[in-house]
C-alpha cells in the first residue's frame, strides 16, 4: 500500500510535471569583442565577423573548455566563455604570432536553465540530508572556433 | 492479414520518412532604431561590440505539434529582442542558430514516449551598438 504523499512532495512533483510544459531559458553571456573598427590597435583583435583591415590566414582554432557545475551553484573548470575566447583563444592567436581571431563562433554546449540548478541543488539538499552524501554534478562544455590572422597593413 | 498490415505500416513509414521539416524565424531588420536588428552576417557601419549573447529554450512537444514551451526559431528570436535591448544594444550580428526538428515519422511514434519529445532551440550571436557619429573611441577589449 503506497504512503500518502507530503504536501512538499506533491507540490514538487507538480513543479517537476509543469515547468518543462512552460520551458525555461538558460541565457550564457561573454564579454565584450573589439569594435569595428578598431582605434586602439592593441591588444588581439577579436571578432564574430570579418577583419577590418586587409590580412592573411594563419590559421584555424578551436578551443573546447570544460568544467562542471557542481549542486546547481558552482561552476568549476574551463567552462566559461570568456574564460576561453579571452584566454586560451587569443593565447593560441599570440602563440602563432597573429594579430587578431575573426569569425568567431561559440556554443556553449549544455547550458543550465534556472530550473535546472534549482532541481540539482534540491537533489544535492536532499541527499545531503537523508545521509546518502552524493552532490549532484552535471558536465559543462564550451566550444569555440576562429580563423587566425595576421594584418598586412 | 499480417502481412497486409505490415504492408501498410512500411508504406506509411516510408511515406513520412519522406517529409521535412521546416521552421521559419520572422525577425526586425530596418535599423530604425525601434526594434533591433537580427542578422547572420557581419554589418558595413561601425560598431561598439557589447558582448556575446546565447539563449537556449528547453521543453517538451507534445504529440510532435503541441509546443507549449516554445522551443522552435521563432520563440528563440523574439526571446533575443528584449535580451538584446537589456545590454543596451542595436542589433545582433553574427547569429547561428540550431533547433531540435523531427520528422513526421519521429512524430508519430513519439505515442511510445507518451506523446513527449524534448525540444530545444538554441541562439547565439554578438551584441553589437551602432557607433553615433562624433563619438569618441573606447579603451581596448583586452
Amino acid at each position: 500500500m503506497m504512503e500518502p504523499r507530503s504536501l512538499t512532495t506533491r507540490l514538487l512533483l507538480l513543479v517537476a510535471a509543469v515547468v518543462p510544459l512552460i520551458g525555461c531559458s538558460a541565457v550564457v553571456r561573454g564579454q565584450r569583442l573589439s569594435d569595428r573598427p578598431d582605434d586602439t590597435g592593441r591588444g588581439v583583435y577579436l571578432s564574430t565577423g570579418g577583419s577590418p583591415k586587409p590580412y592573411r590566414t594563419l590559421g584555424f582554432v578551436q578551443v573546447t573548455g570544460e568544467g562542471r557545475t557542481v549542486a546547481g551553484m558552482v561552476d568549476v573548470g574551463d567552462a566559461g566563455l570568456d574564460g576561453v575566447i579571452r584566454g586560451t583563444l587569443a593565447q593560441e592567436a599570440s602563440k602563432l604570432g597573429g594579430d587578431g581571431v575573426i569569425h568567431i563562433e561559440f556554443l556553449d554546449e549544455n547550458p543550465q536553465t534556472d530550473y535546472e540548478r534549482l532541481q540539482q541543488a534540491a537533489q544535492t539538499v536532499n541527499s545531503l540530508a537523508s545521509g546518502q552524501g552524493q552532490v549532484e554534478q552535471r558536465r559543462r562544455t564550451v566550444v569555440v572556433t576562429g580563423e587566425i590572422i595576421k594584418f598586412t597593413q | 492479414m499480417s502481412r497486409d498490415l505490415v504492408v501498410a505500416a512500411a508504406g506509411l513509414a516510408a511515406l513520412l520518412t519522406g517529409c521535412t521539416a521546416v521552421n521559419t524565424a520572422y525577425v526586425p531588420t530596418a535599423r530604425d532604431g525601434r526594434d533591433p536588428f537580427i542578422t547572420s552576417g557581419n554589418i558595413q557601419e561601425p560598431y561598439q561590440s557589447l558582448g556575446l549573447l546565447q539563449v537556449t529554450r528547453k521543453g517538451v512537444i507534445i504529440f510532435g505539434a503541441i509546443d507549449p514551451a516554445g522551443t522552435d526559431l521563432n520563440a528563440g528570436f523574439q526571446e533575443m529582442l528584449p535580451r538584446i535591448r537589456q545590454m543596451g544594444g542595436d542589433g545582433l550580428i553574427n547569429v547561428r542558430w540550431n533547433q531540435t526538428q523531427y520528422t513526421a515519422l519521429a512524430r508519430v511514434f513519439s505515442i511510445f514516449l507518451l506523446g513527449m519529445l524534448p525540444g530545444e532551440v538554441t541562439i547565439t550571436g554578438e551584441v553589437v551598438r551602432l557607433r553615433r557619429p562624433g563619438e569618441p573611441a573606447r579603451g581596448p577589449s583586452l
